[in-house]
């Protein structure tokens, strides 16, 4: 038996900065806002009517809560416009996912390191007709990619295609060193 | 008995349902109960309301809800010996178990990733272990026969492996050998008195233990309170304050460090390291034996951890990490197939009997300097936060402006010193088809890993390192994530991209 172990050129190789990203659904932005904005709304209304002893701290009450309002709407602002950068690339053996504005994270899942896929979701993306994919591996303990903002009909394309190369993979659910 | 020629005999005797040992369930029995009484104690015996019950309810009446509570006990514990069953379908391990819900687990020969045999002492007398099974779903999805025969056992993880090694290998699985005697294995490792201690000192237990005992500090306090007066110990006490307090810290310590050397001869008293081929099999256990077998096809990151002090005495430990095996800190680290109280040349050598192929002599190469000054910063930061709290406290008269000076000065010094530790610590090596990662502080952390054992990778880039041209590079690994911090934006794409080729192009051929 021969054995071939080529050095590879890292040039040659396929470059991920390089990769088309498709940007999700320009639904997703407003979806998210609304989301926010019923959980900013909740904090503010705690601040607000949430009893104060203190006289002082009563008379600074709704300033306190002003500001918290504040504080919401640059974070739905920031939100929105995060939501709107996100994008996701899928290549023949990997699935990237793009997301943050400040602080940019590109994470790339392996396509043969995966074993289940889910779509999850709530009633407002389900208003919204968004539908968040999950992807997981080997013994981990929470989804490994969570793919926000993908409308009903394109999760489920990529839904069938990562399923599609799953079944086409030999044993998918092994780690790679099952073949010695 | 030859188990060579035995296998397909044990095999068919496996295939019929098998039971847990009578004898398990009477001590599971007891157990539960132990553990039950040891729960409710305080709530029994606590400022006298056991006593308070048996006024109130009678002695004669509670004697007989005991003796009810201990028919019922024994009644649900015959149901259970009943209901827990298992067998060897072929490939597939059946258990049924459950009292009021029935359950069934069928776990393929292919799936197992991990065997462990424990025997605590009350097992020993019986000649019963607790034998543990885990999937590639990790510790989460372990499954647990919890008492049976010895040789049981081993026959049970024999014909697991046979098949799981005939799936491997691609043999006929009756074809195979098992090589599980201990006469084909080859002792890689037996720890020695001396370097049992050594590993109490240098590993992690110290701190373990120091947070199991915290909760003893409220109580040890009040009794030292109500207790030292009477003691009279004044004659004895030096008379320096700060003297008394340093002697007190100093026997803290070695209170400390007799726990960690204690707990170390409990867990790894005897240690042996069989090399079986493509498995490890690790015995050791000075009241509870324990037995452990890495496939080393199932095999992830090796991971060589060396403290503070463990660098300056140069021992470590190696931990063998598997799928699932995230978290849990430094008692969850104990569970897993560990190597305790390795020179660092030891550790070497395992490490290449662990991973062939994979040699050790790529220097390592740092992250960009601007980490060093990214965390100096954090530091700073953190120190003029503290000073400011301390100011808070004390006022600025509180001490002399020399003395504030002083302090700011100590703290710029030791942030100055951490940083340059920490960007010193973080390293990475490419050793062909290896990476090797190493992290920490004082204490190091080097992991090594095929390449293609790689979950999936990430990318981070805050503002400021888009606008210093970095980024940090994460890699999601079978235990967990490790990053390198601070790369040159070329050289962490370049990784990345040449990790995600060596997982795609590896799984396609």
């Amino acid at each position: 038996m021969t054995f071939d172990n080529p050095s590879l050129d890292p040039e040659c190789l396929p470059a991920l900065e390089r990769a088309p990203l498709t940007p999700v659904s320009r639904r997703l932005a407003p979806c998210q806002a609304l989301l926010r904005l019923l959980h900013w709304t909740f904090i503010v209304v705690v601040a607000w009517v949430f009893p104060v002893q203190h006289e002082l701290l009563a008379q600074w009450q709704p300033w306190l809560a002003a500001g918290v309002a504040g504080l919401g709407i640059v974070v739905i602002v920031l939100g929105w416009l995060e939501a709107r950068r996100r994008a996701y690339g899928l290549r023949e053996h990997d699935l990237i996912y793009r997301r943050g504005l400040l602080v940019r994270r590109t994470q790339v899942l392996p396509l043969v390191r995966l074993q289940h896929v889910e779509t999850l979701s709530n009633p407002v993306e389900r208003t919204f007709g968004l539908v968040r994919l999950a992807c997981f591996t080997a013994g981990g303990r929470g989804a490994d990619l969570l793919l926000e903002g993908l409308s009903s009909e394109r999760a489920e394309a990529v839904k069938q295609h990562l399923l599609a190369r799953l079944a086409a993979m030999p044993d998918a659910t092994s780690p790679e060193s099952d073949t010695p | 008995m030859n188990p060579v020629q035995d296998v397909p005999t044990e095999r068919l005797a496996l295939s019929g349902w098998q039971r847990l040992s009578p004898w398990a369930v009477g001590l599971l029995l007891i157990s539960a109960g132990a553990t039950l009484v040891r729960q409710h104690m305080p709530l029994l015996l606590g400022a006298g309301a056991g006593l308070a019950m048996v006024e109130r309810v009678g002695l004669r009446e509670l004697a007989l809800g005991g003796v009810l509570l201990l028919l019922v006990a024994g009644l649900l514990s015959l149901l259970y010996y009943r209901r827990f069953r298992f067998r060897l379908d072929d490939d597939v391990l059946i258990v049924q178990k459950g009292l009021f819900e029935h359950r069934e687990f069928k776990l393929a020969a292919r799936h197992v990733q991990h065997i462990a045999l424990h025997q605590p002492a009350y097992m020993r007398p019986f000649g019963l272990v607790l034998w543990e099974v885990e999937t590639l779903a990790g510790e989460a999805s372990s499954i647990q026969l919890p008492g049976i025969r010895r040789e049981l056992a081993d026959a049970l993880g024999r014909g697991l492996r046979s098949t799981d090694s005939a799936t491997v290998k691609g043999l006929p699985a009756d074809n195979d050998s098992a090589p599980s005697d201990a006469e084909q294995a080859v002792v890689r490792y037996a720890i020695s008195p001396g370097g049992l201690v050594l590993h109490g000192l240098t590993s992690r237990s110290i701190y373990v233990i120091a947070a199991m005992l915290s909760p003893l500090i409220r109580p040890l306090e009040r009794w030292i309170h109500d207790r030292l007066p009477q003691l009279d110990l004044q004659a004895w006490l030096p008379e320096s304050t700060l003297l008394a307090i340093v002697l007190g810290v100093l026997g803290l310590v070695i209170v400390l460090a007799f726990l960690a050397v204690l707990a170390a001869w409990w867990r790894f008293h005897g240690y042996v390291l069989r090399d079986d081929g493509e498995r490890q099999v690790q015995v050791s256990g000075l009241f509870a034996r324990q037995e452990q077998a890495l496939s080393l096809s199932r095999l992830q990151v090796v991971e060589w951890v060396q403290t503070g002090l463990g660098r300056l005495l140069g021992r470590g430990y190696l931990v063998c990490h598997q799928f699932g095996a995230m978290g849990g800190g430094g008692a969850a680290e104990s569970r897993r197939f560990l190597v305790p109280g390795l020179t660092t040349e030891q550790g070497r050598a395992l490490t290449a009997v662990l991973w062939p192929g994979l040699s050790i002599g790529q220097p390592l190469a740092r992250v960009a300097v601007i980490y060093r000054r990214v965390v100096l910063l954090r530091l700073l930061l953190g120190s003029s936060l503290l000073l400011l709290a301390a100011l808070g406290l004390v006022g600025p008269g509180g001490l002399a402006p020399g003395a504030w000076a002083a302090a700011a000065a100590t703290l710029l010094v030791i942030s100055t010193g951490l940083a340059q530790l920490r960007w010193m610590a973080v390293g990475w090596a490419l050793e062909g088809a290896h990476m090797r990662i190493r992290q920490g502080l004082w204490g190091q952390r080097t992991s090594h890993f095929p390449q293609q054992n790689l979950v999936s990778v990430g990318i981070q880039q805050s503002w400021f390192q888009r606008r210093r041209g970095v980024a940090t590079l994460q890699l999601d690994l079978a235990n967990g994530r490790l990053s390198l911090p601070y790369l040159p934006e070329r050289v962490a794409l370049t990784l990345a991209n040449r990790l995600l080729a060596s997982v795609e192009s590896g799984q396609a051929a």
